[in-house]
């Protein structure tokens, strides 16, 4: 596979995924339905079969899958061809070298982008719950939210590895043109050089701000969507929500700036008009 | 043994003792030892989370007029006194002049509705009506850092009559003249707000009620993506066995930690007013339905920036000048980056003797124009 050119195997993935997600969703639906529909005749309705629709699928997404661990396999193969670009003798730095051979793992590159990603899942993953039937849509909607940031997720590491295939092609054409950077160290400056400019460019690219701007509204939903499922509990179980909490607050907050005006008002020591003196004579002149 | 093979025996036993005496040092160090923003200081006002500090003197007072240093809502104003050898504070406090410093508490889910009008116009106004009162001047100096230079800025335009000298240190005016230069690697963060839309804010803080540290530390992270890579590895390797070296390092990776959480609703309009719709330089800001005029800027200014701020370019801040409503006027381009400003050595021999001539100078006037 031509290391360079996977954005077909990356689409076959993403088609094959939406394809199982909704069919998933349309026999869910269905499901939720019938569910409906027996309540509201009194009778007690079955539980959805979600096991067997999630499966659905399988095999294209496991061929999909497969086309994107070649890709993967492709970009290790590269990064094992610039680690043996250094010798193990030259320079006698076992360290720089291990680091290099470290920097040159395309999963180090993944990591640098998974930062983001973990900051936003530590956001987003809150406790998990229960799937009972009665809750089936909101964490169907968090079900649907978990795969979308997956996916927006492997789409903006896919534009990363692009850039680390690209930093490690040039590299590999300035190791052979450059007989100084023979020795770990000199090979080190250069890639650090090489791969920094490589990945500074890419996240001006507009495909990297998008795909990272995707992947950022994919969490906020995510995790709207599981304060929505946890505020249904809460209700039911008559704990406070987070959305009380937030009037609450929104209230405090208020009274305080009140507050804090009325202080202001008995103890006149600025020579402008205060805040709230301002506001009234713009509502008087208009 | 040929010469090459004795020479790398030699050079792994170098870094075989470096990592010995370096792991010894961070064993025995404790969190404690490690201590930033030490210069004696006394609580002088406080409401809700923000306080407010007065220094001690370290030297006879020949500034009469108080400064006051106001860090932004991103990070935490003890840069300016990250240790006793690169500290602005103290390097000011030797020079004489009357120091305090605001600090805006941590910021939790409870504070998510505080909008920037709160802070400018309400916690600011009242640190500068304290401190007015307390040296019985009507007008104070004010130093803004980065978000708090445009807190100040945004307060001078407003409140003319209250500030006395207004001194800038890497503030951003013109949001998007990080095109100007288009450097690679700088302005990542003006980019980054412009590729989202105005929605995505709202839901981003929605979601989380605030914007969270760990996430403006993330999106920092990328703006020198190889160097973080490095950072923990041979960049320490460097330096491990050198106690005083480790412990500078300790100190800086302390403050990069001590990373608040950003009010949602003041992230709302500092990401959107500002970075997005770039309202301020335009002069279409509005705090408390009161438009931010930078012409009502007429008190002398100080403008500090670092020639090679990738987080805010110099055009960003540069942009000012036509702005204000003042002949006096002065820009001091420093060396280095954006933290360079605070802890680089040539800085400690520029920044603060720049800023204590600056108010110095204008004191004379303030006095005289009393007397």
């Amino acid at each position: 596979m031509n290391p360079f050119d996977y954005s077909k195997a990356v689409s076959d993935f993403w088609t094959a995924q939406g394809q199982a997600l909704m069919r998933a969703q349309e026999q869910a639906g269905k499901a939720l339905a019938e569910g409906m529909k027996a309540a509201a005749s009194g009778k007690i309705p079955l539980m959805p079969a979600m096991p067997a629709d999630l499966s659905t699928g399988a095999g294209e997404l496991a061929g999909a899958s497969k086309s994107v661990m070649d890709l993967w396999a492709a970009a290790t193969s590269v990064c094992a061809k610039l680690a043996t670009s250094v010798s193990a003798g030259t320079g006698g730095d076992g360290i720089v070298e291990a680091t290099f051979r470290k920097m040159v793992d395309p999963r180090t590159w993944m990591g640098g982008s998974g930062e983001l990603d973990e900051a936003l899942g530590r956001m987003a993953e809150g406790p998990r719950f229960a799937d009972l039937w009665e809750a089936e849509r909101r964490y169907a909607g968090v079900l649907q939210a978990w795969m979308n940031l997956r996916r927006r997720s492997l789409e903006h590491n896919a534009v990363t590895l692009e850039a680390w295939l690209q930093a490690g092609r040039r590299f590999t054409e300035q190791l052979a043109a450059n007989t100084n950077a023979a020795d770990a160290k000199a090979a080190l400056a250069l890639w650090v050089e090489t791969a920094n400019r490589e990945l500074l460019e890419t996240q001006r690219s507009e495909r990297f701000l998008q795909t990272q701007a995707a992947m950022i509204r994919a969490t906020t939903e995510l995790r709207l969507a599981q304060q929505d499922l946890v505020e249904h509990f809460g209700k039911q179980y008559g704990f406070p929500t987070r959305t009380e909490l937030d009037d609450v607050h929104r209230t405090v907050t208020e009274l305080r700036r009140e507050l804090r005006e009325m202080k202001r008002q008995h103890t006149p020591v600025t020579q402008q008009p205060t805040r709230r003196a301002v506001a009234r004579q713009r509502e008087t002149h208009t | 043994m040929t010469q090459t093979g004795t020479s790398v025996l030699s050079d792994a036993a170098k870094i075989g003792a470096k990592i010995l005496t370096g792991g010894q040092l961070l064993h025995d160090l404790r969190d404690s030892d490690v201590q930033i923003a030490t210069t004696p200081k006394d609580l002088v006002w406080s409401q809700d989370k923000v306080s407010l500090f007065h220094y001690r003197p370290l030297a006879p007072q020949r500034v009469h007029v108080p400064l006051l240093i106001c860090y932004g809502l991103v990070g935490r104003w003890t840069m300016t006194d990250l240790q006793p050898d690169r500290s602005l504070v103290r390097n000011l406090l030797n020079l004489g002049v009357d120091l305090y410093v605001v600090d805006w508490g941590n910021p939790s889910r409870a504070d998510r509705y505080l909008t920037l009008d709160d802070y400018i116009l309400g916690y600011l106004s009242d640190c500068v009506s304290e401190i007015a009162k307390r040296a019985g001047v009507p007008r104070v100096n004010l130093m803004g850092v980065c978000e708090g230079g445009v807190f100040t800025t945004a307060f001078a335009a407003l409140e003319p009559n209250r500030v006395n000298t207004l001194c800038l240190t890497i503030t951003p005016i013109d949001f998007h003249a990080d095109t100007v230069e288009d450097r690679l690697g700088h302005g990542f963060i003006n980019i980054w707000t412009r590729s989202l839309t105005p929605e995505d804010v709202d839901r981003l803080i929605d979601a989380n009620g605030n914007l969270p540290g760990e996430f403006m530390a993330a999106i920092f992270n990328q703006m020198s993506p190889m160097r973080s890579l490095l950072k923990y590895n041979l960049d320490l390797l460097e330096f491990v066995d050198d106690e005083q070296r480790l412990m500078n390092w300790l100190r800086m990776e302390k403050w990069i930690a001590d990373r608040p959480d950003h009010p949602g609703e003041a992230a709302k309009q500092w990401m959107k007013d500002l970075y997005q719709q770039n309202k301020l330089v335009r002069n279409e800001w509005e705090l408390d339905g009161r438009r931010v005029d930078l012409g009502n800027i007429k008190m002398p200014v100080l403008n500090v920036y670092a020639k090679d701020d990738h987080i805010i370019p110099p055009a960003t801040s540069r942009a000012l000048g036509p702005k204000v409503g003042t002949s006096d006027y002065t820009e001091l381009a420093l060396a280095g980056g954006h933290i360079g400003v605070f802890v680089g050595n040539r800085s400690q021999t520029m920044f603060a003797p720049a800023v204590a001539s600056f108010v110095e100078k204008h004191d004379v006037a303030a006095a005289k124009s009393q007397g």
